[in-house]
């Protein structure tokens, strides 16, 4: 960075009205009890936003996809199988290793979402369920992701989108991975939230999820959940990733037609 | 007949594995037999360069953004604006930070955590041309003199690294700055400088800047780098082409055709004539670049008439 070091940067102090309070109070009863309400983007509260999905973005990787769900923007990149950088012993599985960073400009505020290892924790612990490890023993598949645009939902888009780009560099796996997440307001539960609905949800829930194997790779549940909605958002997002997946087999067909 | 034809089969496919073979093994001897024809392992002509292709407005949370492929090689380029208070020795300037980011999804060499060697030599290299080639005047980033001005933050994300690095993301750079939409700004009770939102109507303090909202693009600077072989010089050479050759120079000129930077970072010794043919190249290049940025912005502000 060459900016000025006498440079400061600051932003206008709001004043926080008591009008302003009320009208927040009231936004957040709205949320979670009417039972109706159109979302910001037209959405009704079980639909997903339009799915873009793409493989071979980055030539200089072994495989690579690019995503884009309305405002979120990913795309991601593996590397090997190639040998270990890290002196190891032998091991007779192959090693999965992840990384997960936003761009400067991802968010709206400069340099946000700098803090992202607990989403590289994450997104090994969805995807080392349906890689065939034993498959590369001593060597390491790298899976390299980069958030264009934050614009809500990111953790589960990323996921899926490495779980396409694993497919692409020919990586066995038992199934692909795909991933949805449900914001809960009050009695309500929508599904693939922007983050302006991020922002006001009183819960969240998501899941990683193998399609063909009905089998969940990751489940993780923050905010106040009843044991019935747990129950409908989960099968609302199994049902969700099915979708997806289709999606996602798709786009892996196109591709193999054009390298033909 | 159908024998022949299995035959002519097999030795197609035992053909292109030996072809990829002698590449991997000998890729200088591989270049080399090419350069004798006048032609290179992608069926370029040695002086030609990639196609290129710009996209503005690539990011929606930006002031300013592109997108820009030359071959396989993408740059992405962000600009974000924030307010600030100008330095003592400038105080009606504003000011421009860049920094060139290469994450591990372009390059099998980058590895998270520890930053390509090559990225903070670009990024000196960008901020160094923006600054003398005189494209950007500072001080039309000033608000309030010695008061408030802008400081623009420029962020060049290499998505693919396929070689000629500094050239795409001097392109993506100049073509963010083209696309560059300052907003507006409001002075608060307090004497504070602050953005107002889209609705100009509901501004109930006074714009600052109500008729500047975009820069005045003067002096632009395009760029060539070259590799050199022997007596071959190669335009826009890929990542493969840099890993082989160990000589090159990049040009910089601007619009007047004039040399606003040349670099050679070690390599063999060069002669005049062939930095001369390069300059040569590189004027041929600009005008092309200038051709297709042009007609980018063009077509965004049709876009931004309908």
């Amino acid at each position: 960075m060459s900016a000025a070091a006498t440079a400061g940067t600051y932003s206008p102090a709001s004043a926080a009205g008591e009008k302003r309070r009320e009208r927040k109070e009231e936004l957040r009863r709205h949320l979670a009890e009417d039972a109706d309400w159109p979302r910001a983007d037209g959405r009704s509260f079980h639909d997903c936003r339009p799915a873009f999905m793409q493989t071979g973005p980055t030539t200089a990787a072994s495989g690579s996809a690019y995503a884009e769900f309305g405002k979120t923007k990913v795309i991601v990149s593996v590397f090997g199988p190639r040998e270990s950088k890290k002196a190891m012993l032998y091991s007779d599985t192959g090693r999965l290793n992840c990384n997960v960073s936003y761009t400067t400009f991802a968010t709206p505020i400069r340099g946000q979402g700098t803090d992202n290892k607990e989403y590289s924790a994450m997104l090994h612990k969805a995807l080392e369920g349906a890689v065939m490890l034993h498959t590369f023993p001593k060597t390491t598949v790298d899976v390299f992701a980069l958030v264009l645009e934050s614009g809500g939902s990111d953790l589960p888009i990323i996921i899926s989108c490495a779980s396409l780009a694993l497919a692409d560099a020919g990586i066995m796996m038992y199934d692909l991975v795909t991933s949805v997440s449900v914001s809960c307001f009050g009695k309500n539960i929508i599904i693939d939230p922007t983050s302006d609905e991020e922002a006001w949800q009183d819960g969240s829930l998501m899941v990683a999820y193998m399609p063909a194997r009905k089998e969940i790779t990751q489940l993780t549940l923050t905010g106040e959940w009843s044991d019935g909605k747990i129950t409908n958002a989960v099968e609302l997002c199994m049902d969700a990733c099915s979708k997806l997946c289709d999606i996602l087999r798709e786009r892996l067909k196109d591709a193999s037609s054009l390298a033909e | 007949m159908a024998a022949e034809a299995q035959a002519t089969a097999a030795g197609g496919l035992a053909g292109e594995m030996e072809v990829e073979a002698y590449r991997r093994l000998f890729p200088l001897a591989f270049l080399e037999r090419h350069l004798r024809e006048s032609v290179r392992p992608d069926a370029r002509r040695p002086a030609e360069a990639r196609p290129t292709t710009v996209a503005l407005a690539a990011v929606s949370s930006a002031h300013g953004s592109a997108l820009v492929r030359l071959g396989d090689t993408a740059m992405l380029a962000s600009i974000k604006l924030e307010v600030m208070s100008p330095s003592g020795e400038a105080p009606d300037e504003g000011s421009i930070a860049v920094e060139f980011h290469m994450p591990p999804i372009c390059s099998p060499l980058v590895r998270p955590g520890r930053p390509a060697e090559v990225a903070p030599v670009i990024s000196k290299n960008l901020e160094d041309i923006l600054m003398s080639s005189g494209m950007l005047n500072l001080k039309e980033l000033c608000l309030i003199s010695g008061k408030a001005s802008w400081l623009a933050y420029l962020d060049v994300y290499c998505l693919n690294a396929d070689g000629s690095l500094f050239d795409a993301a001097l392109i993506s750079a100049v073509a963010a700055f083209t696309h560059l939409e300052i907003p507006l700004v409001s002075v608060g009770d307090d004497g504070r400088v602050f953005t107002v939102g889209g609705n100009e109507g509901k501004a109930k303090y006074e714009l600052v800047n109500r008729e500047k909202r975009k820069l005045t693009i003067t002096n632009v600077p395009f760029s060539l780098t070259c590799a050199l072989h022997k007596d071959n010089v190669l335009a826009d050479p890929t990542a493969e082409e840099e890993s082989i050759i160990e000589t090159s120079v990049t040009i910089v000129l601007d619009s007047s055709d004039q040399i606003v930077s040349i670099q050679k970072p070690g390599g063999a010794v060069t002669s005049m004539t062939t930095i001369k043919e390069c300059i040569s190249l590189a004027k041929d290049r600009r005008r092309k670049l200038r051709e297709i940025l042009m007609d980018n912005v063009e077509a965004m502000e049709v876009d931004q008439t309908d």
